[in-house]
């Protein structure tokens, strides 16, 4: 069995298994109504944990939708005379066709602005329920069904129970899958930068709205089955506090971890089923709770034990090696790979697994854990060893024919120019670039040098002019379809997955997935292809023994290696680097620029850069902007002689 | 005049939304943290001062001043505590589970205290003016609602004056615009931080206390009157506190208004619903930075 | 206290910048022989990047003296340690006394002033608020700030900027922002003002006057300590010089 297999399968068992055996044991005790009310919390925290946790995706809509789901089962139940049961599957169709309307509405914002219109949600909500007497007003909704209909309370009781928890693991299952396939690579990447993510092919308005929709219909099951097991709708499941008090368990449980979010809301649950103190004073003990979880791990109860496992680990693992580690703010190999965010807390990610096998063994890598987190990383590290067959390696992706030499130019500028609320930012560039080569455009702060590079790979629309790939106008086209094709590119900041390996961030950029919607991913998930795509290219750039090392672990000039490894491994027609010096030593910048000839070779690089010895030693044609203009088009001994660059800029 | 009466009545609650943006947004400049409990600071004013006063048998002024100093304290220690760990410690936490959660979770705690303390039975604090609301030229004017208004005028005032023609006042205001060209010019951003959460915390009390015989408040109406004002700084992208006073005044108007003329049960959700259409047509125009990474 | 002889260099192999401190034919010490700057051993990393290794050197009373060195090599992270912006390690003495680990506003009222690079203005108060603010570390008075020498030095030293004073920070251009920020360093009334790239994206024509503005300030008695990317501009003014390389012994 696969990995990625055994990570959704493990915790779906867990939670079955455990489940079934409570509900049996309990399920006519309190013990056990308390274990099934937060049964029913967890199916919506579960879809949380992918929208919210992973995603970050902040949207305040869960409440909102359990409620649908509640009330119209509810609804249903007491004037249709629908046996529960019918009555849920057809109110998450409902719940997701709303959630589709809303969410393509919702999900155009994002961040703040998000996070901001979903707050209304509630409030909507909640005035909207308890003024409407048809859904029982401030009162709330009886239901005469069960979710198990029988003549027998502890039938139904049990049976109930049984069917809540089959529902949790589906909840599991479906969320462990996704969040183990190459589609959850996609998701990571899109909640650790939006920009990064389209520019890496990630369909980011799509993506954003079946997460949207999917924690709605996962809501609305929860929403369903509460109704169906409590009997009863009242008006606090759509408030304010009701939202709150769901993001509460994730966040105590555990925000990017699925078994985390299940384990949450049975903390609090119990913990109001507990007392009566607790559970009249809820809210205190809600508040204090969040605010010290937070303070002491924001990844929750999961985080905590995921930094314990992977202490133990270290510490077993070579205690000479982790004691260098104290005083380094990165973290070890194997304690940062262990706490990789993964789908559960109690397997560990792939890169876990293969980084402390070879922290155990010791020989093979020959960089010890340890060795990491030293004051002067060890550059053996970084062998800039370029394979020769790089340049004629097949693509990764299909893409068309390049261009013949000579004659058409591989990208054109036309006419761009750009204004931000009357100020001018780019005033007529006009600039082509050949199927091969490095090129370099220079300028002081503010000139306007990011923003070309943003019109060009998609992120920005220029207010005037044209882009041409291959003579062909791409102007409109957004980030993630210039990413098909063959624009690819870094930004200044260095913008990796925290907790993930060197292997499955470069793998980003070698998803096949971008076309396939989420919930395909159930079934089956391709990561293991993009991996191994992934693994050839590093292998090529000579960094394959850094791997399975976590990023975080790794030295900038590391981090911005493995950027490059990103960018490069889908093989693009078109290379934009931003700024991939800045941080870097003199002697890091010597093998940059190594790096970046051999890449001349293979592709189109439009470099910008400040350090303008390196443009002058690598490029091939150096632009200059300055406010908004082109100044300066030629080659690197014009640029060292050009007066006006000399003027422009502080002398070489 | 309905009309009339209910522009009154929208800009009472309306300026009252004001402050409470304008708290928000320079909180938020300084620290970049959303303080979601302003509205919970209210209600502890106003109940608290109610029960010292009514229950209790205390003289009203040593309820009010003793309930600002209570809640004046629990500010300082909550930045000095939670916050700082937050923000100043070794595991500078950055992102939107700051922004957000740790006064989600402040709230919840002031909310659950109250409830505590004080019950679930709606109350308020004493009018401080009492007397029939005044009339003029067919509009009534609330007696306690004219109070609130000349609070917010002073207390608006006062903040105007110290941001504009003190030394103080322009640090203040550099350390929202530039913390690191703040601390170079011996700005001591941290202290501003908390000073401005204790004024916050006060000036909201002091709200409460002005507002509360107008509508009477329960545990629970902390929690809107956070969101309503959260909202109105929004509209300034949390940084323009001028902003977040016109955005202010106008929501509390549109409220009135629909609640007035459209219907009286669901003007409110009918108000949240064109709140959050707004923000979600004109992000941009309305000052909120596009894609916050966690 | 150490001679201006060489720094010991740093062999940190991630580019860890060494520090020489160059001694010239011109002299080596000021005015006055007392040190108005005295750094020992200091040590600058960012995470796991060790940005500065050990380094030593002193800057005298009335010394102009420019820190050199290519991109990338630690020059700014040696002012951002000694002026406090930055946590450092090692020993740093202003004027004699012990500075404060990290605390550029203790630095501030005891009379080492940085410029910033790229300036760190507020941009959307007025000119004359940015230049103002610098006075901030004296006293709480606005209308004694005005009347201040400090305050009135660094407006008189600027006459360019008297038309857009009012005018805010934020669309001022390049140039002028250089000069409201080192107005604002003045209003501080340093005793060492410490300027890091103070020509950062500016034009030539420009640059020259920023240093001949920093000319006038030095003959007025205040220490300078200069970064600067190209040396040429800053031996015009600074009669020392601290070097700023990867572990390679270049001549100063």
């Amino acid at each position: 069995m696969s990995l990625a297999r055994k990570r959704s399968v493990a915790p779906t068992g867990l939670v079955l298994v455990a489940g079934v055996l409570i509900v049996l044991v309990y399920g006519e005790q309190y013990t056990g109504s308390v274990f099934v009310l937060s049964a029913c919390y967890a199916v919506v925290t579960a879809g949380m944990a992918v929208q919210i946790g992973f995603s970050q995706q902040i949207a305040f809509s869960q409440s909102v939708f359990m409620g649908v789901g509640a009330y119209g089962v509810a609804l249903l139940n007491t004037h249709f005379n629908m046996p529960v049961l019918v009555a849920t599957p057809i109110m998450m169709v409902a719940a997701a066709i709303a959630a589709l309307v809303l969410g393509s509405v919702v999900t155009r914002a994002s961040g703040l602005a998000l996070a901001v219109a979903t707050l209304m949600l509630p409030l909507i909500a909640v005035g909207y329920v308890s003024n409407t007497n048809a859904l029982g007003g401030p009162v709330g909704a009886p239901l005469t069904g069960q979710l198990w209909p029988s003549s027998s309370t502890s039938a139904s009781l049990i049976g109930g129970g049984l069917i809540t928890v089959a529902f949790l693991a589906i909840a599991v299952f479906v969320a462990s899958r996704i969040l183990t396939s190459d589609i959850g690579l996609e998701l990571f990447v899109l909640g650790v930068d939006e920009r990064t993510a389209a520019a890496m092919g990630v369909r980011t308005p799509r993506r954003k709205l079946e997460l949207f929709v999917l924690g709605c219909v996962f809501a609305a099951a929860g929403g369903a089955v509460y109704a169906g097991t409590q009997q009863f709708v009242p008006e606090t499941l759509v408030d304010p506090t009701a939202e709150l008090a769901l993001l509460i368990m994730l966040f105590i449980g555990g925000r990017r971890s699925v078994i985390g979010a299940v384990v949450g809301a049975l903390v609090i649950q119990y913990l109001q089923g507990a007392s009566n103190w607790v559970s009249v004073n809820i809210l205190v003990v809600e508040g204090v709770l969040l605010t010290v979880v937070l303070l002491v791990d924001p990844e929750g109860l999961a985080g905590i034990v995921n930094t314990g496992i992977a202490r133990l680990r270290s510490w077993r693992a070579g205690a000479a090696g982790a004691a260098g580690v104290s005083g380094a703010p990165g973290v070890t190999v194997a304690t940062s790979a262990t706490s990789a965010t993964s789908a559960t807390s109690a397997t560990s990610a792939t890169s876990a697994t293969s980084a402390t096998s070879a922290g155990q063994s010791g020989a093979a890598d020959a960089v010890l854990p340890g060795a990491v987190a030293s004051a002067a990383p060890d550059d053996s590290d970084m062998q800039p060893v370029m394979a020769p067959a790089l340049a004629r390696t097949s693509s990764v992706r299909e893409r068309q024919a390049p261009s013949p030499d000579g004659s058409a130019p591989l990208l054109k500028c036309e006419g761009i120019g750009k204004e931000y609320g009357g100020l001018s930012v780019l005033d007529d560039i006009n600039i082509a670039l050949p199927a091969l080569g490095l090129f370099g455009l220079c300028g002081p702060n503010g000139a306007g040098k990011t923003t070309l590079l943003n019109v060009i790979g998609g992120s920005v629309p220029p207010s005037r002019g044209q882009v041409l790939l291959d003579g062909a106008d791409i102007t409109r086209k957004l980030p993630h379809e210039r990413f098909y094709l063959g624009i690819s590119r870094t930004f200044q900041a260095v913008h990796l997955i925290k907790g993930r390996t060197v292997l499955d961030n470069v793998a980003v950029s070698c998803l096949a997935s971008h076309q396939a919607g989420i919930v395909t991913r159930i079934a089956r998930s391709r990561l293991d292809e993009a991996r191994d795509k992934a693994a050839q290219t590093l292998t090529e750039l000579g960094m394959q023994h850094m791997q399975s090392r976590e990023v975080s672990s790794l030295t900038l000039e590391n981090q911005r290696m493995v950027e490059l490894a990103r960018a490069l491994a889908p093989r693009p027609r078109l290379l934009l680097l931003d700024e991939p010096a800045s941080g870097l030593s003199e002697q890091q910048r010597y093998r940059l620029a190594d790096m970046l000839r051999a890449f001349g070779e293979m592709t189109c690089v439009l470099l910008v850069e400040h350090d303008l010895d390196l443009v002058a030693q690598v490029s091939q044609r150096i632009f200059v902007l300055s406010g908004g203009r082109l100044v300066f088009d030629g080659g690197p001994t014009d640029f060292r002689a050009s007066p006006v660059v000399n003027s422009l800029l502080v002398g070489l | 005049m309905k009309f009339g009466n209910l522009v009154i009545a929208g800009l009472v609650t309306g300026s009252i939304y004001a402050v409470f943006a304008v708290c928000v947004a320079v909180w938020y400049r300084v620290s970049n943290i959303l303080n979601l409990a302003v509205g919970d600071f209210a209600m502890v004013g106003a109940l608290g001062v109610d029960n010292l006063y009514r229950v209790k048998g205390l003289p009203l002024p040593v309820a009010i001043i003793t309930t600002l100093a209570v809640v004046a304290v629990f500010a300082y220690a909550y930045d000095r505590v939670v916050l700082r760990i937050a923000q100043d410690g070794p595991r500078r936490m950055e992102g939107i589970v700051v922004t957000f959660f740790f006064t989600f979770a402040l709230s919840f705690f002031i909310d659950g205290v109250a409830k505590m303390l004080f019950g679930t039975d709606v109350h308020a604090a004493p009018a401080l003016w009492n007397g029939e609301s005044l009339t003029w030229a067919s509009l009534h004017f609330e007696r306690a609602g004219l109070l609130v208004l000349a609070c917010a005028i002073i207390i608006g005032g006062a903040f105007w004056v110290y941001i504009r023609y003190t030394l103080g006042g322009k640090a203040l205001e550099a350390c929202g615009e530039n913390a690191v060209g703040a601390r170079i010019a011996g700005i001591d951003t941290r202290r501003y931080r908390w000073l401005i959460f204790m004024g916050t915390a006060v000036i909201a009390a002091i709200f409460g206390i002005v507002e509360s015989p107008i509508t009477g408040y329960t545990y629970l109406s902390g929690a809107t009157i956070s969101l309503t004002g959260f909202l109105a700084a929004a509209y300034g992208g949390f940084r323009k506190p001028g902003r977040a006073l016109v955005a202010g005044l106008f929501i509390g108007i549109l409220e009135a208004l629909l609640g007035g003329y459209v219907n009286a049960e669901y003007g409110d959700t009918i108000l949240y619903a064109l709140l959050a259409a707004a923000v979600l047509a004109w992000p941009r125009g309305l000052g909120f930075e596009s894609a916050v990474s966690g | 206290m150490s001679p201006a002889e060489e720094g010991r260099s740093g062999a940190g192999a991630n580019g860890a910048g060494a520090v020489r401190a160059g001694a010239d034919g011109a002299g080596r010490t000021g005015v006055s022989g007392r040190a108005a700057l005295n750094v020992s051993n200091l040590s600058v990393a960012y995470g796991n990047v060790v940005a500065v290794h050990d380094a030593t050197f002193t800057v005298a009373e009335g010394d102009a003296c420019a820190i050199t060195g290519p991109n990338g090599n630690g020059k700014s992270s040696i002012l951002m340690g000694v002026t406090g912006m930055v946590r450092r390690r090692g020993a740093v003495e202003i004027f004699g006394t012990p500075a404060p680990n990290g605390d550029v506003r203790w630095a501030a009222r005891n009379g080492l002033t940085l410029v910033p690079e790229r300036r760190q203005l507020y941009p959307e108060l007025t000119a004359i608020d940015n230049i103002l603010l610098g006075c901030y570390c004296w006293t709480r008075s606005i209308g004694k700030a005005r009347k201040s020498a400090p305050f009135g030095r660094a407006i008189d030293l600027f006459p360019e900027l008297k038309p857009h004073l009012k005018q805010l920070a934020g669309t001022l251009s390049g140039g002028q922002q250089q000069m409201v920020a080192i107005a604002r360093g003045l209003a501080s009334d340093p005793k060492i003002l410490a300027v890091d790239e103070p020509c950062l994206g500016l034009a030539e024509a420009v640059a020259r006057r920023v240093y001949d503005v920093l000319a006038s300030i030095h003959e007025q008695g205040t220490t300078l300590i200069i970064v600067e990317e190209a040396p040429k501009r800053a031996l015009t003014l600074c009669n020392r010089r601290v070097e700023v390389r990867n572990g390679v012994a270049g001549a100063a």
